[in-house]
């Protein structure tokens, strides 16, 4: 899998719904079309969540990587 | 070693099924079906009811409470209800290899606490929680069903607002990083069989508990898990229902929630019908209970992130905060349930009133399809339009 150098970090880990895609929404805002945002998460709802709200606000969800102990989402603004 | 095909395939349907997340909407088919079987069994589906009884359980151990509470803890049926959902969604879990003791930041673990209270005080008042005030309520044929529905759109939206600003002025201090640690057990590959093992169990001890004339608490403790797995499965959230087209603009679990309550309460109207259940049963007065406690309860579910159903089934997969929710809501329900009672506060506003013996019961099931429908339209809509959404 392609690694994604991300333009921001979001550290949600220990957050659990709906905190991760909340401040996903804040962070994508600071972001320029094109940037890419890596959202450091585990709570496993997050895998739904994500994909979902950014096919509805224009971006693009790139993928997810597990690492150890947390999964990271990449996420490119619209 | 070359895998045969067989198991290959194997993998593939358990993968499918336990862990990938069902579609809501089958959520919603599943618990209507499970709610109404539960109803016709025994009683409806409740979650707040089995917690107070923890609660009450709990003072009288530690000498709060003077008399023994009248139901027993394992045996009641709210009590076997709620149990059988924890352990359904944490056998569940298991088996999804989605249990994690998961911490969160302290200031995360506060509003799991501040959240439960707010639960456990708004089910008092509404005389149920999201499912016992709501859901199994409304599909009873409890008119208050609509007055605690109200409350929780209110409340909801409050405890969004207050997310919101919360996100702009709050910064929580982040989880420090957990330490990988060397060598130990690969509890992943050991969950599944954890959660079989935990599945027997219940079955084993449902069918023991038919040898001891228990055998209806037995088949609502199998209902309960099942519940519980399908809760699990899904991620089933009744505050999505009601949070998400506010905050996402998603209506997805809108429509499993209004699908869900349509053939509840067809369901249910037909055991009532058939005189199976006698009509009053489960229909209850909590007019400005079921409103104000509506609005409580809601602002509880958002800074919880779950309801009665929702911390119980994430406490069950590990969640900390969550843990901490439900401990708060069993506390707080029984101590303001008892203060309640003693003070005589809450003499009934009004009586109970059964739908059907004001529109007669085709008429109800047509009114009351008429209301989800409405909701899920206007939810529908503000889907495409974004013009109910706050974030």
């Amino acid at each position: 899998m392609a690694e994604y150098t991300p333009d921001e970090v979001l550290d949600a880990r220990g957050l659990s719904c709906p905190m991760p895609v909340l401040k996903t929404k804040k962070a994508m805002k600071n972001l320029k079309p094109g940037q890419i945002l890596e959202i450091q998460g585990t709570d496993p709802g997050t895998r739904n969540d994500l994909p979902a709200f950014t096919q509805r606000s224009g971006d693009e969800f790139l993928g997810e990587e597990q690492k150890d102990g947390y999964i990271s989402f990449y996420v490119k603004k619209g | 070693m070359a895998e045969s095909v067989l198991v290959e395939r194997f993998k593939q349907g358990y993968s499918a099924v336990f862990e990938r997340n069902w579609p809501f909407w089958v959520g919603g088919v599943l618990l209507a079906f499970l709610g109404v079987l539960a109803f016709a069994s025994g009683r409806p589906w409740g979650v707040a009811g089995g917690l107070r009884v923890w609660g009450d359980w709990f003072f009288y151990a530690v000498g709060l409470y003077d008399k023994a509470p009248g139901h027993s803890l394992f045996l009641s049926e709210p009590g076997m209800l709620t149990w059988a959902l924890l352990f359904g969604a944490f056998g569940s879990a298991l088996l999804s290899r989605q249990f994690s003791i998961q911490m969160a930041p302290n200031w995360e673990l506060l509003k799991g606490l501040v959240g439960g209270i707010l639960l456990g005080v708004g089910s008092v008042m509404a005389g149920g929680c999201n499912v016992g005030g709501f859901y199994s309520a409304l599909a009873a044929g409890s008119v208050s069903g609509f007055a605690m529905m109200i409350g929780l759109l209110i409340g909801a939206l409050i405890g969004l607002k207050y997310l919101m600003w919360e996100m702009e002025n709050i910064t929580a201090k982040p989880l420090k990083a957990k330490e990988a640690k060397e060598g130990g057990v690969d509890w992943k590959k050991i969950q599944p069989w954890l959660g079989a093992l935990v599945f027997l169990v219940l079955i084993v001890w449902a069918y023991a508990l038919s040898f001891q004339a228990y055998t209806e608490i037995g088949v609502l403790m199998l209902i309960g898990a099942g519940i519980g797995l399908v809760i699990q499965r899904v991620r089933f959230c009744f505050v999505r229902a009601f949070r998400d087209p506010f905050m996402t603009g998603e209506a997805v679990a809108t429509r499993a929630v209004a699908l869900s309550v349509m053939i509840s309460f067809v369901g249910f109207m037909i055991i009532k019908w058939s005189g199976l259940r006698p009509e009053m049963t489960y229909v209850y007065h909590h007019w400005i209970g079921g409103l104000l406690g509506g609005v409580v309860f809601g602002v509880g579910m958002l800074l919880t992130g779950g309801c009665g159903s929702g911390s119980v089934w994430r406490a069950g997969e590990g969640q900390v905060k969550l843990i901490i929710a439900v401990i708060m809501f069993a506390l707080s329900n029984s101590l303001f349930k008892y203060y309640v009672f003693t003070n005589k506060v809450a003499q009934a506003w009004g009586q109970p009133f059964f739908l059907p013996h004001a529109t007669g019961y085709f008429w109800a099931i047509v009114l009351v399809c008429l209301v989800m429908v409405v909701w899920w339209a206007a939810m529908a809509w503000n889907e495409e339009t974004d013009k109910f959404t706050m974030v």
